[in-house]
């Protein structure tokens, strides 16, 4: 029987940013599907982890990043790997929704450049991020008459309008009452089905309903929990 | 209780109460500069209604001069300062985005410290020697003659520091994570700057514009030998050899006269008309600049 090599590979990453130590010698494998929580206490360094794994770090000046990033196989900081196609391909939803003053549908299409026509693309990115019911007649609004929750998802379908083989997820519902929160975990739910999605998050009981294997950051350093109940 | 800490709660309302004291003061003094501030402008505003009011006529705006100046109205100085700054302000918004990108989104610190020094020394530059400098670059060495286009492109010069400093400030102003979540999207730092940092930014150009182009409307010194005449002219025909007339030079030059009654009501009149001029612009482009602002929000 063959083993599914990891779609990402970290081995032996280390960061500095300003001169101070934020993560040391981490190992992570990320499967081609599922959840990957990283747990741990503020300013234990998670966020500074999932920016090193779409080189979105490459815009802090004071980060310094050692080790590899394996994507795929190839590694991520190798000379001549284009760190803007790297993101299309690894995508990533913040902390706190974020919207461009502009309508829902040229939101969502954004960063959109990939195949297919821009409805289909469209209408199948706010599906995944559940948001296709709640704005099919609002599509040429502007995005800030959207509820926080209802922008956190479109974020999330923006990003998925991208196509990214891996999504990185730094704390998407921190910021959601609990029915948004909801929604946005049953998106989750069933996007793992389909791609990787590492999840930063301080909520336990979040790793538990998404059934993820849990990594907890420590003194910058990832301690493997392995799976949660649901999983 | 003894030590540091019950001293420093002994003298703790004492010292509020003379912070408190201190803060009331600055406060007042604040309160006092502005309200010098706008007095002057109050002051200007009325001593400008009140001498010009007896010049202008219904026909003043539309009727040509006559007379040397005093008979008439400004209808042509209207147009050559209107036609002027509306050129200065069309030529100085490339030229500020382009320098805002570079000093805020593509230069590293060295570069963006020296453009911003170069812009400091340019809007100190006094406007008399931008007119020195158009009359030797632009009338004799680019054989442009005596030309509004000469004027514009000299005001669009002088007031690119104010649109660009403003419309700096207004893209650093962008928050991070915007930036950061359309990065992580794949964007280029070209895209990015483009489809978000400028469409997030008008606002600051805006106001940037509404800066510039009220002192732009209101100079005299940069076009007195490189663009304007004090008769003659009428509707530009042309880009070399013509001149217009101008508010500005119209005033500087029936002042001059100030002995007759009739120039010195003149003068004023055409101050009214200037006066009116920016406040017009302002009036229309404020507007624009809370929608770019409230959009930019987001």
């Amino acid at each position: 029987m063959s083993v599914a090599r990891p779609v990402l590979e970290v081995d032996d990453l280390d960061v500095q940013m300003g001169g101070r130590t934020v993560l040391r010698g981490v190992r992570l494998d990320v499967p081609e599907r599922g959840v990957t929580a990283i747990v741990g206490p503020s300013g234990a360094g998670k966020s500074t982890l999932l920016r090193a794994l779409n080189r979105l770090l490459d815009l802090e000046p004071a980060a310094a990043v050692r080790g590899r990033v394996a994507f795929r196989g190839e590694d991520i900081y190798a000379n001549g790997v284009d760190p803007d196609r790297l993101r299309e391909r690894i995508g990533m939803v913040f902390q706190r929704p974020v919207t461009f003053p502009t309508t829902v549908r040229r939101n969502v299409l954004f960063g959109w450049r990939g195949d297919g026509t821009a409805d289909e693309v469209l209408e199948r990115a706010l599906e995944s991020a559940a948001l296709l019911d709640e704005v099919h007649d609002r599509l040429d609004e502007p995005a800030r008459n959207l509820s926080v929750g209802q922008q956190q998802r479109l974020s999330l379908a923006r990003a998925l309008a991208v196509e990214p083989e891996v999504l990185l997820l730094d704390e998407p519902t921190s910021a959601l009452d609990s029915a948004s929160e909801n929604a946005v975990e049953a998106a989750l739910s069933r996007l793992a089905n389909e791609r990787a999605l590492i999840l930063v998050t301080h909520s336990h009981s979040q790793v538990e309903r998404l059934g993820a294997r849990a990594l907890r950051l420590v003194d910058g350093q990832l301690v493997d929990e392995g799976p949660t109940a649901g999983s | 209780m003894t030590g540091a800490g019950a001293t420093a709660g002994r003298n703790l309302p004492g010292r509020t109460g003379a912070r408190r004291r201190t803060a009331r003061w600055i406060e007042l003094a604040c309160c006092g500069a502005a309200g010098l501030a706008l007095l002057v402008l109050v002051l200007l505003i009325g001593a400008v209604l009140w001498k010009g009011a007896g010049a202008v006529r219904p026909a003043f705006l539309w009727q040509p001069s006559t007379d040397a100046g005093v008979g008439g109205g400004v209808r042509y100085q209207l147009v050559g300062t209107v036609w002027m700054t509306a050129c200065a302000a069309a030529l100085v918004v490339p030229l500020a985005l382009a320098v805002a990108l570079v000093a805020t989104q593509f230069a590293g610190q060295r570069l963006a410290s020296l453009a911003r020094s170069g812009l400091q020394l340019l809007n100190a530059v006094p406007s008399i020697l931008f007119g020195l400098f158009g009359f030797v670059v632009f009338v004799h060495g680019l054989g442009w003659g005596k030309s509004w286009l000469t004027g514009s492109v000299l005001l669009a010069w002088m007031i690119l520091p104010t649109v660009s400093v403003t419309l700096s400030e207004a893209m650093e102003a962008v928050p991070r994570e915007v930036t950061d979540a359309a990065r992580a999207l794949g964007l280029s730092r070209g895209r990015c700057a483009w489809q978000v940092v400028v469409p997030h930014s008008l606002h600051g150009l805006w106001r940037g514009l509404l800066l510039g182009v009220a002192r732009a409307a209101g100079e005299t010194a940069p076009l007195l030998f490189t663009a304007v005449v004090f008769s003659g002219a009428t509707v530009p025909n042309g880009i070399r050899n013509e001149p217009v007339l101008a508010l500005p030079y119209h005033v500087f030059v029936l002042s001059q006269d100030s002995y007759d009654p009739a120039a010195e009501t003149a003068a004023w009149g055409a101050a009214l008309a200037l006066l009116g001029v920016v406040l017009l612009m302002l009036t229309l482009a404020l507007p624009l600049r809370r929608r770019a602002f409230e959009e930019a929000r987001g």
